[in-house]
């Protein structure tokens, strides 16, 4: 790649190192899975502990053991895996129909004044709305089908999406608009070579923040909305029976989920853009 | 084409000066030039220039001088094309400006450059947004050439982020000269670079426009940069801006010999410009009062 050495006199003029290499122990990357492990080991033997204990009724609060054969007996007799694969998959076709709705919207809001001011009232009220207020309309319209779990994560997903590519468009670095100008860039090369990849990370925050209000909304589609499917209903029957290894293994599974897709969309970020500092949230 | 002195324009008479203003035609004729910024919310207009009247001669370098908010960044814009003045025209080869053009690149002080492009490409942008589109190796030849010119040779690959405010700026440098415009408007270009890097930046663009010949309109609020690299400088007053003065910067080159910084007549117009723009910082002071 660069090489400063080439150029001692940039260098020195403006200390302009590009790249250097870091001598770094080889062990290093694994330092902090290696405290992880420690980390979580610990948690399970604690909890086990406070379990074998009985300080809290067993019922309440299972060993952490009997939490992960629940877990381990779930997944080999079939019943989790197919709750799993329901939940998942109405997650992915719920997400992919808002960001096809989403995110186009988002842009034109950003970009086209009178869209938005027709439209941000709507928006707005949507985003602000706690979606649990939903349901017993969703209920009413859609009955207790899949249709009504799938709206319910397409209407959690959608509105952060819209309202963070709206917020993208419109921050654009008016200079960088300038320069496009000055340079010669018409109307659709600023709006795909300046305003589009200005927005890339917006987009990308859009949708993280969509996974998470979409998660919310699978869950409570599937708890309240009495499908007789998904993780949801896993959760709600293992109550019932007072399962509370199968409660707990569900909680930890979705734990899991949640944050798998949350760190993969921040590398994605990382990776998307890496000139933004994404050390916020 | 010789090397000793810049004399960039057919003409050129005075060659034992810095000087590289010449007879004819201007090349910018700004004639009456109001602008301003309405104020919805109060239904009032801002004035931020007020009939300005300017000339600019092919391969003259121009500094504006003024204080902070007197129109300068306005007056650049408009010949930029991104503004329309209220009243008056801008006159570019006898064109009236409508909108950015081929025959004008920019340097931003913000550098403006394209922070998910490599330095390679930010400066290819220049090129390949031009009607016709020059072919592959020609832009790669011209990208090149341009990156040589600002000491960028061996960073093409690296993202903006990567590089320090100097090293960012040249960017904007190169993707400004690539093209090759007749017109080089640069806003504060040196003024968000520090000390140091700012005075090695001057001396190696000074150099760069020697050999170019391009005219230069250039802002800057330092005295001391627009005495080192103009031919003329415009001393704009307070708000709303007028043309209060303009100085010829009899100094021979290149002004960066210690002889010529050090020289009693560089002193002599420093403290005269100085002197100027004091004058109408104490005005602003009064009539801020009075208002």
């Amino acid at each position: 790649m660069t090489d400063v050495r080439a150029r001692p006199d940039l260098a020195a003029s403006e200390n302009a190192s590009v790249t250097e290499s870091i001598t770094r122990s080889k062990w290093a990357p694994f330092r902090s899975l290696f405290i992880t492990i420690v980390n979580l080991t610990t948690f399970f033997t604690l909890w086990e502990l406070v379990a074998l204990s009985e300080v809290i009724n067993p019922l309440f609060f299972p060993k952490a053991t009997d939490m992960f054969a629940a877990l381990y007996n779930g997944f080999v007799d079939g019943i989790i895996g197919p709750e799993l694969l329901h939940s998942l998959q109405n997650f992915l076709i719920g997400l992919l129909i808002a960001g096809l709705i989403g995110i186009p919207l988002g842009l034109l809001m950003g970009g086209v004044r009178i869209v938005d001011l027709i439209l941000s009232p709507y928006v707005w009220a949507m985003t602000s709305l706690p979606r649990v207020a939903l349901i017993p309309l969703l209920i009413l319209i859609l009955g207790f089908g899949n249709e009504m779990q799938l709206t319910i994560i397409v209407l959690s997903a959608v509105f952060p999406m819209t309202v963070n590519c709206m917020e993208g468009v419109k921050t654009v670095d008016p200079s960088l608009v300038r320069a496009g100008r000055i340079f010669g860039a018409g109307e659709a090369q600023l709006y795909f070579k300046i305003i589009l990849p200005f927005t890339l990370p917006f987009v990308i925050s859009g949708i993280n923040q969509g996974i998470a209000r979409g998660l919310v909304g699978m869950l409570i589609g599937e708890l309240l909305g009495g499908g007789g499917q998904g993780l949801g209903f896993l959760l709600d029957r293992a109550a019932e029976q007072f399962d509370s290894p199968m409660l707990y293994g569900t909680l930890v599974l979705l734990a899991v989920i949640s944050v798998g897709l949350v760190q993969g969309m921040r590398w994605v970020e990382r990776r998307a853009a890496p000139w933004r500092d994404f050390s916020r949230a | 084409m010789t090397q000793a002195v810049p004399p960039s324009t057919a003409g050129e008479t005075t060659s034992d000066v810095g000087s590289r203003s010449a007879s004819g035609q201007p090349l910018i004729e700004i004639r009456g030039v109001s602008a301003g910024y309405e104020n919805k919310r109060a239904k009032t207009r801002l004035i931020a220039l007020r009939d300005v009247t300017l000339d600019v001669y092919p391969g003259e370098f121009v500094a504006i001088v003024g204080p902070s908010g007197c129109g300068k960044t306005t007056l650049i814009n408009m010949i930029a094309g991104f503004i329309k003045p209220l009243d008056g025209t801008i006159t570019i080869a006898g064109r009236e400006v409508d909108g950015p053009g081929p025959d004008r690149a920019m340097v931003f002080q913000d550098y403006a450059v394209l922070p998910w492009r490599s330095v390679y490409n930010n400066v290819k942008f220049a090129l390949e947004n031009r009607r016709p589109r020059p072919s592959k190796a020609d832009m790669r030849d011209r990208i090149t050439k341009a990156l040589d010119m600002v000491g960028l040779i061996g960073f093409e690959d690296a993202l903006p982020y990567e590089l320090s405010g100097g090293m960012r700026q040249r960017v904007g440098i190169a993707r400004a000269l690539v093209s090759d415009p007749e017109i080089l408007l640069m806003d504060e270009p040196f003024g968000a670079v520090d000390a140091m890097t700012r005075e090695a930046m001057q001396a190696e663009f000074e150099k760069i426009i020697a050999e170019t010949g391009q005219t230069v309109f250039f802002i800057t609020h330092s005295i001391d940069e627009a005495l080192t690299l103009a031919d003329r400088v415009i001393v704009v007053s307070n708000r709303p801006g007028r043309v209060r003065e303009i100085v010829d910067v009899d100094l021979p080159r290149s002004r960066f010999d210690e002889g010529v910084k050090g020289s009693a007549r560089f002193a002599e117009l420093r403290g005269y410009i100085w002197g100027l723009l004091q004058a109408e910082a104490l005005g602003a002071k009064v009539g801020g009062g009075a208002s």
